[in-house]
């Protein structure tokens, strides 16, 4: 990424419109890169192996085709999208692919994915459903025969030096990530939620080094900003999954809208957390990524005996967010087929009403094609929270 | 329509176990706990006097009396998708109603669904409505406590020995089964008995066992029992397990089906096709599809769906005497029943391996699947499986050893049908459609027959 000269945002762009160019360059550089999809991936691991991990990405303009073929269309369109693009040979530079516990239809294609595609490794973990000391333990062994697994494939230990090491910077990197979201506070925001999710998916795409460098250029260039790129308006919050294509923020913000915090798994469901250092990092790693990422797949017992309790200890941080963004609205985005959110939409909607949030709650199908009747809902409840 | 008194039998024994919930609400002896099926240790709950109410078994029930959509139009309207598992909507939906009237909803099926005094969740590594369902309906029962408890297994792969790995598998399942101990013994006040939970664990090993031999005899020409009498077997599967009238029932039903054979009484008058249910859970409102494929002559010797048990025998655990460690190592043993076979054959998997075994041993013409909307748990991966076994079984000519050590040409085609509604949404389906499409496959079969008698 040599880019000083120009504006950084027009380099964010390429990268994310040719998603994968440079892993493929690297790829062609001798380098492996493996993929991943879900945010319960530990990639400090990967990183640690020598690998570049590189999140697997739909694409809401790609009709899903190939993949219906070997996939029921009933699977989450997201996951069947980033599964149709890796049959087009979309990441064809792809040495291997690792998939966690994320949800059902990850784990009831895994086969489908390890038989079909013409990668030299896949990876299952198998993350843990609860949230208690034994599934602590018991991650941890998992996270151990990751670890294993990645060595073998890649003929290089991986030492707890190694670990330490890519837990620090990536560490660093949810740092820089965090303070590109300070500059969503100034009303208007310094940053628009469109540049920043492009930003983010290109980072994701990136070594860790070259994407810690991406962000600082990025931090550069949004603090000599003087004006922001989006006029005054309400300001939105997003919750939901994976949401790796810009139009559904870009149509809020077209809109009128400031899209300036979220609950989205490539956003602070991910990028918040840090791994505790210090300790053994396998641990660390396993406490990240079952207790602080906040996935509605892992199951948090209700110690309150109230749905309201149960719900602020769930949802708390959806609160803590608003507040400190100053959030007008929130949009519950939802894929049709998700059963990790889907069955919480009851609970989030009676939250965000306890908390005096007015909430958007829109079902949709991942696909280009519906982004019409969404601007026309999007546009009514902007008018109506003015 | 059944072919077997056993299963004629069952129609009551479901009533009688959805009344005894209510009954044992009135009497308040007993603890109630919502739980579901396919989880493995019945026997803890049996041990404990807590007595089981199967919430995927209440909503199966209004879905076969064509009563569920007034629970699942309940559950939309607290903005639950329709794309979501309809039996935790119709159930969601139908604590919802119960819980703000305060009694059952208005005509609820054979009485209601018992309010439960504890929730068990399992998600295992399967189900995500499993692990959401219970969380869902307690936003309107929240004094009602939930236990989660994790089941994983290793996920099959290839290139990996699962036995590297269930050492702390194990170790976490017995783990997970001794917290719910816990758990129980907090919810009852009761200690738990484990000389009485290890007699109801043998009792449910022998089941077990049974039960293969039971079914096993299906693979007799004519068949004597069929995938329609299945669905209602699975009842003392799924749902009483771990009682010796489940013991006692599978053997009177292999008793009756031993009768059978020797009067060479099948499903069907004259078989003329041999079917497999490959997959997918059936349309329970839609039972009677059975009879129309039996009166085309069709019988259908095995199913996977509902075939939650293996032969002990043929699991490679190791022995222990404590009970719990015994449940966790048969449940590993349990899911990882195929994945040996599997390895073995090129292009196999432990699903597809199931299949093709089965295949043969039942000597199979055909395979049928259901793809249920509502259900990615067991519906994702069916097309693919039958896209597997679409490379072993191609309509060309292929030689093989025959008897006496002869060459001998064979055909293997093996046509399939994947039939498309759900498990209770009665809106997702077509009466029309689904016997036009049985009536084509019917007709593919008799093809295939006439070409290889060509």
């Amino acid at each position: 990424m040599n880019d000083n000269q120009n504006n950084i945002f027009t380099t964010v762009e390429r990268y994310y419109n040719d998603y994968g160019l440079r892993a493929r360059e690297l790829k062609n550089e001798g380098r492996k890169a493996v993929g991943y999809i879900c945010s319960m991936v530990p990639l400090e691991i990967i990183s640690a192996s020598g690998c570049i991990p590189f999140r697997v990405r739909g694409s809401i303009h790609e009709p899903i085709t190939m993949g219906d073929t070997l996939l029921e269309t009933i699977v989450c369109p997201y996951y069947r999208s980033c599964f149709d693009l890796s049959m087009k040979q979309k990441y064809d530079f792809l040495s291997g692919l690792v998939i966690p516990h994320g949800c059902d239809s990850m784990v009831r294609s895994f086969s489908v994915w390890s038989y079909s595609l013409p990668y030299s490794y896949f990876h299952f973990i198998n993350t843990p459903s609860v949230c208690v000391e034994s599934s602590f333990e018991f991650f941890y062994a998992e996270l151990n025969t990751f670890r294993k697994s990645l060595e073998k494939f890649t003929g290089k230990e991986i030492t707890d030096d190694d670990l330490a090491q890519t837990i620090r910077i990536y560490n660093e990197n949810r740092d820089k990530v965090r303070a590109l979201y300070e500059f969503r506070k100034a009303d208007p925001p310094l940053l628009s939620g469109t540049e920043l999710i492009m930003v983010l998916t290109v980072g994701s795409s990136l070594p860790i080094g070259e994407a810690n460098a991406l962000f600082d250029q990025v931090l550069a260039e949004v603090s000599r900003r003087e004006n922001s790129p989006l006029r005054k308006g309400p300001r939105i919050f997003i919750d939901g999954a994976c949401l790796d294509n810009i139009e559904l923020i870009k149509v809020v913000e077209e809109l009128g809208g400031n899209v300036v915090a979220d609950t989205i798994c490539n956003g602070t469901r991910d990028y918040f957390p840090r791994t505790d250092v210090g300790g053994n990092p396998i641990d660390a790693l396993a406490r990240r990524y079952l207790e602080k990422i906040n996935c509605p797949k892992t199951y948090r017992e209700n110690k309150t005996g109230s749905f309201e309790g149960d719900a602020a200890d769930r949802f708390g941080d959806i609160g803590a967010y608003a507040k400190e963004f100053k959030v007008n609205g929130a949009i519950l985005y939802i894929y049709k087929y998700c059963d990790p959110f889907g069955f919480e939409v009851p609970a989030r909607k009676a939250y965000y009403k306890s908390i005096h949030v007015p909430l958007l709650y829109l079902e949709d199908v991942y696909s280009a094609g519906t982004m019409g009747q969404l601007k026309t809902r999007i546009q009514a409840f902007l008018e109506m929270i003015g | 329509m059944t072919a077997t008194q056993a299963a004629a039998s069952i129609g009551p024994i479901v009533k009688e176990f959805i009344t005894g919930t209510l009954r044992a609400r009135a009497e308040g002896k007993n603890k109630l706990a919502y739980t579901f099926i396919h989880c493995h240790h019945e026997e803890i709950f049996r041990a404990m006097d807590v007595v089981p109410v199967w919430t995927e078994n209440f909503a199966g029930i209004c879905g076969a009396k064509r009563d569920a959509e007034r629970f699942l139009q309940r559950a939309e309207s607290l903005g639950l998708s329709r794309s979501l598992c309809t039996y935790a909507l119709c159930g969601i939906g139908f604590d919802q109603w119960r819980e703000e009237r305060g009694e059952m909803p208005p005509n609820s099926p054979w009485g209601g669904q018992a309010r439960p005094d504890f929730m068990i969740s399992s998600g295992q590594i399967l189900c995500d409505p499993r692990s959401k369902w219970y969380q869902a309906s307690q936003q309107f029962m929240p004094d009602v406590p939930i236990y989660n408890i994790d089941l994983p297994y290793p996920l099959f792969q290839r290139d990996r020995d699962h036995r590297d790995v269930w050492g702390y598998y194990h170790k976490y399942i017995v783990k997970q089964f001794r917290s719910l101990v816990a758990f129980i013994e907090e919810q009852t006040g009761k200690k738990m008995d484990y000389d009485r939970l290890k007699e109801l664990v043998d009792l449910s090993d022998r089941t077990w066992n049974l039960i293969d031999e039971t079914y096993n005899l299906r693979k007799s020409k004519p068949c004597p029992m069929g995938t329609g009498d299945a669905m209602n077997t699975m009842v003392p599967v799924c749902f009483m397990m771990a009682t010796e009238k489940t013991y006692d029932f599978f053997v009177n039903l292999k008793k009756e089906l031993e009768e059978k054979i020797a009067r060479g009484e099948g499903e069907v008058q004259d078989e003329k096709y041999r079917l497999m249910w490959g997959g997918g859970l059936p349309a329970w409102f839609a039972l009677n599809d059975f009879n129309y494929f039996n009166s085309k002559g069709a019988s259908f010797p095995v199913e996977t769906t509902y075939r939650t048990t293996e032969p002990l025998h043929g699991m490679d655990i190791p022995e222990t005497k404590d009970p719990i460690e015994h449940l966790a190592w048969r449940w590993l043993g349990y899911w990882t029943f195929w994945y040996d076979k599997a390895k073995k054959r090129p292009g196999s998997e432990p699903d597809v391996e199931r299949l093709i075994n089965w295949i043969e041993e039942y000597k199979i013409d055909g395979v049928v699947m259901h793809e249920a909307f509502s259900c990615r748990t067991w519906h994702v991966g069916l097309i693919w499986q039958l896209h597997q076994l679409a490379k072993i079984y191609k309509p060309i000519p292929v030689y093989r050893i025959g008897t006496e050590g002869k060459k001998e040409r064979v055909y293997r085609e093996l046509p399939s049908l994947i039939l498309e509604s759900d498990i209770i949404d009665i809106t997702s389906y077509s009466e029309v459609d689904t016997r036009n499409k049985i009536d084509a496959f019917i007709e593919t079969l008799e093809s295939i027959r006439a070409n290889k008698a060509t």
